[in-house]
């Protein structure tokens, strides 16, 4: 069963001569458990197709459907529900919060959802990432590799179904970036969730199950992990 | 672009909701100056009109030299003091703001050649920049506020007012006004220049991380729910900007509270009773015998608004019936129906007291007080074998020159118990109100209408009524700005706050947060702001107000007990309260209306 579907989605930013398109007609499905990289050139709309598929940013015409949902036809209060409790973001600067310690980060999705957060379920995610004894800490003072594993424990906490990560390993160096990626992709097989990143590093693309390529609003399917054009 | 200068106004243009409240701010200021000189000098305008009038052809003296233009002029220095340092701060606070909004662009020029010379010249001229607009808003919008004052005071208020000019036009006015918005630009400004030119040109490179230099621990989520135990740290953490706004509030408050007590103490010296006279006939030997049929012949007479009278009859011998019957002699004196209206309307009774009882022919009575009289709401007092009750007390002995009843017992009727207690119909007093428009001649028709045995007192000179209106105006006007500063203060702080944590807010909307969180971690900060300063503002306001009146009129008005200011405290609770709600409801529409994925990528 597929998680995502996307239909016939554009997004154009502004009007008459200057009207600029940013997503041309794109449409794709993914299934569940899926890790999809997506790549492209800057400004040629893979941004745009993400905050699209978060429901951040709403488009032009088309549909998205997670779970069977159209995000576009729910209201923004049922909308912003939705989006705590199936899409964990993840953003190139980490975007957490300077006031809230490494625990409380983590946490802070189930506390907006005025829940208790699972112990057992914190310590796993805190082992999984070896943020153990960096719980009391300060995101200042976390390297970018640590606040970055921040923010994926961030994402997992609601144990979304569908992981949406805006270039995670930009800000990262390269031992930092593949532990980014192998933290991911465990989590992608241990629960189960659908990913799609996007990438500007070719390598990282090629061990993804699946690439797509989006390439001056269009959108192509470049296929699995073998696909020679990557390597 | 002829220079790097010329970066300015392009920049102005692209930031122009961020630098709305600056200018806002200039706006104020200088309005604000531009009508305290233009007003002072109206009422220069004034007193010179009115001294031409009396004096006729006599050479007046230089303005300058007179005792009310000098008073005039000293007030709005002090007011222009005053607006100066509340400019300053308020400017400083947003320039302040904006330029740790923009580091990162501080870091790029100085990566890409600016010396720390170069960016303070940039930051002082982008704030002079802003003179350009909104200090000739400033003016005018001055210029008609003292246009309009003025009309108010000489059509409303009137009496001496009645020569204040309109459409007046004042040069110091207008000089003040410019000098107050470039001083207090530039002095704001300085603070803000320097901490721009100290940014490391590395931070172009690492980003704007200004932000989360401050944090040193991390937020209580035990207490409150986490949206708002996030406001209340967002407030907390930055102690300088706590500081500033729970004083900002506090003062404001403090202020409020004296300046009540200000009031009351014109309002002891100048007690505005709506019984006032404005002419008041006597016997001239003290004795009764002004015939009550004079009553009419007055009141047909051309000038007259109201007359009325009072009887009066002078150490009788009585019996206060209490658990040892106490004998003295009291005073006994009667009120018309409108005098004893008037005691009512001028809240001049106790609590407890019933007036309705002592209307017509009846057994009940009113009596003089201060807190060493023994006399209690329904005490009876024995009079010529007639029971009198004590329907009421007055807050005071209206008739003694302190306000104390010195011991001395003394009851007001009605006219009819007056008379059949007595049996006398003649009356001690006639006191007449005037109407607006009386001419002196019907002032003198009456004093001719009457016998030799009479006092004729014209009191229309010490009329106090619009003196009062005036002052209360004067002090009510300056609270109002006041209270303008702290407002203007608090939602450009609350603004700034939001502005400087746009991003931060993107992220928290992506990963769930919805728009009442949002709106609730906006109010939460700009409550905490309101509640602390309403705290120290109430705690030191009160001791204040209860030293105030001690010192300027329980000392000299007996009788005066300080009570605490229910009426004002819950005014400014309300005000404090509406306030936030006006500070927190532009921002968080600002970030409800916003895109996340803008909120996210802004820098």
């Amino acid at each position: 069963m597929n998680l995502l579907e996307v239909s016939a989605l554009c997004k154009t930013y502004g009007s008459g001569d200057t009207a600029v398109k940013a997503l041309k007609n794109v449409s794709f499905s993914i299934p569940k458990g899926q890790f999809v990289a997506v790549v492209g050139e800057s400004g040629s709309g893979k941004s745009t197709l993400l905050n699209m598929i978060g429901a951040l940013d709403t488009p032009t015409s088309g549909n998205v459907l997670i779970d069977g949902s159209d995000v576009f036809r729910m209201k923004d209060e049922k909308l912003t529900i939705f989006r705590r409790r199936n899409i964990g973001f993840i953003f190139q600067a980490f975007n957490l919060i300077p006031e809230l310690n490494v625990e409380q980060n983590i946490t802070f999705p189930v506390l907006l959802d005025y829940k208790k957060p699972n112990k057992e379920y914190v310590e796993e995610i805190l082992t999984v990432l070896s943020l153990q004894g960096r719980r009391e800490h300060l995101p200042r003072q976390l390297s970018g590799g640590q606040q970055q594993r921040v923010a994926i424990g961030r994402a997992l906490i609601t144990r979304p179904m569908l992981i949406l990560a805006d270039e995670p390993t930009g800000n990262l160096d390269s031992q930092n970036s593949s532990e980014v990626i192998s933290l991911l992709k465990t989590a992608s097989k241990r629960y189960q969730q659908t990913i799609i990143m996007i990438t500007h590093n070719r390598s990282i693309a090629a061990t993804a199950d699946r690439v797509l390529q989006v390439s001056d609003g269009v959108l192509s399917d470049l296929g699995g992990m073998s696909n020679e054009k990557l390597s | 672009m002829k220079s790097y200068l010329s970066l300015i106004p392009i920049s102005s243009k692209v930031h122009r909701r961020q630098n709305r409240m600056t200018l806002l701010c200039i706006i104020f200021a200088v309005f604000l100056v531009t009508a305290v000189f233009s007003m002072a000098e109206m009422g220069v305008r004034m007193e010179q009109t009115r001294l031409l009038d009396k004096h006729g052809s006599l050479t007046l003296q230089d303005l300058s030299d007179s005792a009310m233009g000098q008073t005039l002029y000293l007030i709005a220095m002090v007011l222009f003091v005053l607006i100066l340092v509340a400019g300053v701060l308020m400017i400083s606070s947003s320039i302040n703001s904006n330029v740790a909004q923009r580091t990162k662009f501080f870091g790029m020029m100085r990566c890409i050649g600016m010396s720390k010379q170069q960016i303070i010249r940039f930051v002082r001229l982008e704030a002079l920049n802003w003179c350009k607009t909104a200090v000739p808003i400033g003016i005018v919008l001055g210029i008609v506020i003292t246009w309009c004052l003025c009309a108010v005071l000489r059509f409303i208020v009137g009496d001496e007012f009645s020569n204040i000019p309109i459409f007046g036009i004042s040069i110091t006015g207008i000089i003040s006004g410019i000098v107050v918005g470039i001083v207090t630009v530039l002095i704001a400004a300085k603070s803000p220049a320097k901490r721009a030119a100290k940014v490391s040109p590395v931070t172009a490179v690492s980003g704007n991380s200004e932000s989360t230099k401050n944090v040193h621990h991390a937020v209580n989520v035990r207490l409150f729910k986490i949206e708002t135990a996030l406001g209340v740290h967002h407030a907390v953490s930055a102690k300088k900007n706590l500081i500033l706004m729970t004083g900002s509030f506090a003062l404001s408050i403090i202020l409020f509270l004296s300046f009540s007590v200000l009031i009351d103490f014109v309002g002891y010296l100048m007690p505005q009773s709506s019984s006032t006279s404005d002419i008041n006939i006597s016997s001239s030997d003290g004795s009764i015998s002004i015939d009550s049929t004079l009553l009419d012949t007055i009141n047909d007479m051309e000038g007259v608004k109201r007359v009325f009278g009072r009887r009066s009859y002078f150490d009788v011998s009585a019996e206060l019936d209490r658990d040892n019957i106490l004998s003295s002699t009291i005073d006994i004196i009667s009120y018309d129906e409108f005098d004893l209206d008037c005691l009512t309307k001028d809240d001049m009774l106790k609590k407890g007291s019933d007036i309705s009882k002592v209307y017509g022919n009846s057994n009940y009575v009113l009596a003089t007080w201060d807190k060493d009289s023994p006399l209690k709401i329904g005490d009876k007092i024995w009079v010529d074998n007639e029971s009198l009750e004590i329907a009421g007390l007055l807050k005071y002995d209206p008739f003694s020159s302190d306000g104390l009843t010195n011991g001395k017992i003394t009851l007001i009727t009605s006219g009819d118990t007056f008379v059949r207690l007595t049996g006398i119909t003649d009356y001690s007093l006639i006191m007449i109100q005037t109407t607006k428009n009386a001419t002196n001649e019907d002032v003198t028709a009456i004093s001719d209408i009457l016998d030799k045995n009479c006092i004729f007192n014209d009191r229309r000179d010490q009329r106090t009524a619009s003196t009062y209106i005036a002052f209360v105006f004067c002090v009510y006007g300056f609270l109002a700005i006041i209270t303008l500063v702290t407002v203007l203060n608090i939602v450009n702080s609350i603004s700034m706050s939001v502005s400087a944590r746009i991003k931060q807010y993107g992220a928290m909307r992506a990963v769930g947060m919805d728009e009442h969180q949002i709106t609730k971690m906006i109010a939460a900060e700009a409550f905490t702001y309101a509640l602390s300063g309403c705290i120290i503002g109430c705690a030191s306001g009160l001791l204040l107000s209860k030293l105030l009146y001690d010192i300027l009129i329980a000392t000299h008005f007996s009788y005066a007990i300080w009570s605490l200011p229910v009426t004002s405290l819950m005014i400014i609770l309300l005000f404090v309260f509406a306030a936030a709600v006006a500070a927190v409801y532009a921002p968080s529409k600002r970030l409800r209306n916003m895109a996340i994925t803008g909120t996210i990528n802004e820098l």
